[in-house]
């Protein structure tokens, strides 16, 4: 094999400087970000506002009791909304609202108040509501996004009922009862920690934003090597390359040049992240022991190296850009497919199906960071040794079949090769 | 040299290059002829590397050709592409360092090459804004940076205008006296006729001719003479026929005779003589004559190859 690390440079530094210069690539470091944050915005932010603006607006409440029951209830009803400008900040603020209750004697009073705009909604509690919980509620309009209304006369009616009987504070534990509970879980160490709401995001999010960037960057490399491979390929440019340099420089020049061309836009999109998950990591006091961190790396390098290696198989042997895709899909979905099985692996991450697919070389990288980054961590020493061998053994298989079907395919014009031409390729060269 | 021996490569259990040899020396232009589908582009992939011959030897300089001794070869394939989005210095550029070059070595070779081709103002362009002809120009350029020992060129005058053809032909020569072997493959044979000095024609993958253009050309001529005179010839002792032709005589000679003889019988007859050479037949009558003739070579008639191996050559 002729291989001459200084060419390899030549030819990586080309392919990274060529790539990361494109418009499009500027654009999809800045413009993906910008989606998401965009998107982010808009739907959280206007739902936030829709819940602010319904309870704003429930001013007040006409009631029109048959039953009898709420004779002596609050005349007000106090509702809070408890949110975070920043949902990993500390500092929580709390916004209040007040709704008046007024009660009426019949409900063709309640309905003429709530036309002339002296009332925002109708309340009728049947006389049977005991028995049978039937309410009937009448508003202007209602909010699609928000009912953060029905759950303020939720906690009117709770206390109605149990304050006359019980007190007040008693009333206002079963309005809420489980409103400050918290829920003890066994760490990695044995240990019970304190599991609250924030460290449940972190035990979803931690696997997820793992398992993502790890696919993110193996795809994303491995698309810019399809894309190379393939455009070379139509423009014709390969036999002038071939005749300077072996088949094996270039392939290693691009594998080089193009990974890091992946992994620099998924450094961006890192670095753009970073004062969000940085002040999340802070506050939840994320520990990421070093030996996750090598695991990510080797991972990342073997996935790639994996991935990579059947997107240049791919992109030799297609005839067009358009064919190369077609082919390259079926790879990149089940490169990301255990993020759709997320529920399944992470509620029980031992399962034979989270072990099988740590096992299988397509889906062992984002498999293992969920399973590695999960609550409750199942990764034994032998699973790990053994995805990790399967995994690698598959990436030099697939990287010397794909430099035999490389040098030949490149070489191929306005012709597809059947499959048994290409493995007899693989095979022989 | 440039050493081509019993070179063979099958595709499918099928010969496309079948025990070919031939040699090549420095500071010459040798052409690579052959029909569509003969075997020319294979056996070219070969010499630069790309393919490797399933048996035979090519070798540069008595060493086997790749590894290092590829960045001595200087290759305009037939298939033409550049990075139509790099500029066009920088194209050069990094085909320069490919070959060895040092980044500064390149760009300074690049700019002298562009120069040379009269496409210094497109330096700092993106390929794609760049005409055809003048595409054609820089690939050119990626063949010729690093200066190589041997230069191989696939129907390098296609898609230029009359004045391109010139300086390519300026090009050619002067890299031929700067010692460089040139390997030509074109259909056009008044190129070869001009500019080469051999050249080898292959059909179904076979040798069916191998030697100096002219030599070639004559050997094709019917065994006859050209003579330009004013003189009414009749009758010549071993001439079979004369026939005038643009204002000399064509003289076909019978089987045993010999020109020496009869030029002699003509200097006994008296005639008085502006030109007495052998005949020749161009290069394009030859070719035709030859992919005619040299049907059923590929069906096990190996004599024709046979007879223009170097050895065979040699003999003669």
């Amino acid at each position: 094999m002729n291989f001459s690390w200084p060419r390899v440079t030549t030819i990586a530094r080309r392919e990274f400087l060529a790539t990361v210069r494109r418009k499009a690539f500027v654009f999809t470091a800045i413009g993906t970000p910008a989606y998401f944050a965009f998107v982010m915005f808009l739907s959280v932010g206007p739902q936030v506002k829709e819940t602010v603006k319904v309870l704003e607006s429930f001013k007040s409440l006409g009631v029109v009791d048959s039953s009898g029951l709420f004779g002596t209830a609050r005349p007000t009803i106090d509702s809070s909304i408890r949110f975070d400008e920043n949902p990993f900040s500390k500092d929580v603020s709390v916004q209040e609202f007040r709704t008046e209750v007024r009660f009426f004697a019949s409900e063709a009073a309640a309905e003429s108040a709530l036309r002339a705009l002296e009332i925002t909604q109708v309340l009728v509690i049947p006389a049977d509501y005991l028995e049978t919980g039937r309410l009937r509620r009448y508003a202007r309009t209602s909010s699609l996004f928000s009912g953060a209304d029905r759950r303020a006369i939720s906690t009117w009616l709770v206390q109605g009922l149990v304050e006359p009987r019980a007190g007040t504070v008693t009333a206002a534990r079963a309005a809420r009862p489980t409103a400050d509970v918290a829920l003890y879980t066994l760490d990695s160490e044995g240990q019970f920690e304190l599991k609250d709401d924030r460290r449940e995001l972190v035990d979803l999010l931690l696997p997820l934003a793992f398992a993502m960037l790890l696919g993110m960057t193996i795809t994303v490399g491995g698309q810019y090597l399809l894309q190379g491979v393939a455009e070379e390929k139509e423009s014709r440019i390969m036999e002038s390359l071939l005749c300077t340099v072996s088949s094996e420089e270039l392939l290693g020049g691009k594998l080089i040049g193009l990974g890091s061309a992946g992994l620099l836009l998924i450094v961006l999109w890192a670095a753009m992240g970073l004062p969000f998950v940085g002040t999340a990591g802070m506050v939840m006091n994320l520990r990421l022991p070093p030996s996750l961190l090598a695991l990510v790396v080797a991972y990342f390098l073997l996935g790639y190296l994996f991935y990579a290696s059947l997107m240049t198989g791919i992109g030799s042997v297609a005839s067009s850009m358009r064919e190369a895709q077609q082919f390259s899909v079926w790879f990149t979905f089940a490169n990301f497919a255990p993020l759709i099985m997320l529920a399944l692996i992470l509620s029980n991450p031992g399962s034979p199906l989270a072990v099988g697919l740590s096992l299988f070389p397509v889906t062992a990288g984002t498999t293992m960071m969920l399973r590695l980054t999960a609550s409750t961590p199942t990764v034994t020493g032998l699973q790990l040794a053994l995805s990790l061998s399967l995994l690698a053994a598959s990436a030099v298989l697939a990287l010397v079949a794909s430099a035999r079907v490389f040098r030949i395919g490149l070489l191929m014009y306005g012709k597809t090769p059947r499959l048994p031409e290409i493995l007899r390729w693989a095979r022989r060269g | 040299m440039l050493e081509i021996r019993d070179v063979v490569k099958s595709y499918d259990g099928r010969a496309v290059v079948n025990r070919v040899s031939f040699e090549v020396h420095p500071g010459e232009i040798f052409a690579l002829l052959g029909p569509n589908g003969a075997g020319k582009t294979t056996l070219i992939r070969m010499i630069t590397d790309i393919l490797r011959p399933d048996s035979g030897t090519i070798v540069l300089d008595g060493a086997p050709v790749g590894g290092e001794r590829k960045r001595q070869i200087g290759y305009l394939p037939e298939e033409r592409g550049l990075y139509r989005r790099s500029r066009t210095l920088e194209t050069l550029a990094y085909f320069g360092q490919l070959k060895g070059l040092s980044a500064r070595e390149a760009a300074r070779e690049a700019g002298a090459l562009l120069e040379r081709v009269d496409l210094m103002e497109w330096a700092q362009k993106q390929v794609q804004a760049l005409s055809k002809g003048m595409q054609q120009k820089v690939q050119l350029c990626t063949a010729l940076i690093g200066t190589p020992r041997i230069l191989i060129l696939d129907e390098p005058f296609s898609g230029l205008d009359p004045i391109n053809v010139q300086l390519l032909e300026e090009i050619l020569d002067e890299r031929r006296r700067a010692g460089a072997t040139v390997l030509l493959s074109t259909h056009q044979m008044n190129k070869v006729e001009e500019l080469c000095d051999r050249a080898l024609m292959i059909h179904h993958g076979l040798m069916v001719l191998y030697g100096s253009v002219e030599e070639i050309r004559r050997r094709y001529a019917d065994h006859a003479i050209t003579v330009r005179t004013a003189a009414a010839l009749d009758r010549v002792p071993g001439v079979r026929s004369i026939e005038r032709s643009d204002g000399d005589l064509k003289l076909t000679l019978e089987a045993e005779a010999t020109p020496r003889g009869v030029l002699r019988a003509l200097l006994e007859q008296g005639v008085e003589m502006d030109s007495f050479a052998l005949a020749t037949l161009p290069l394009e009558d030859v070719f035709i004559k030859v992919v005619r003739e040299g049907r059923g070579l590929d069906h096990g008639q190996s004599g024709g190859a046979d007879a223009a191996t170097p050895a065979a050559e040699a003999r003669r």
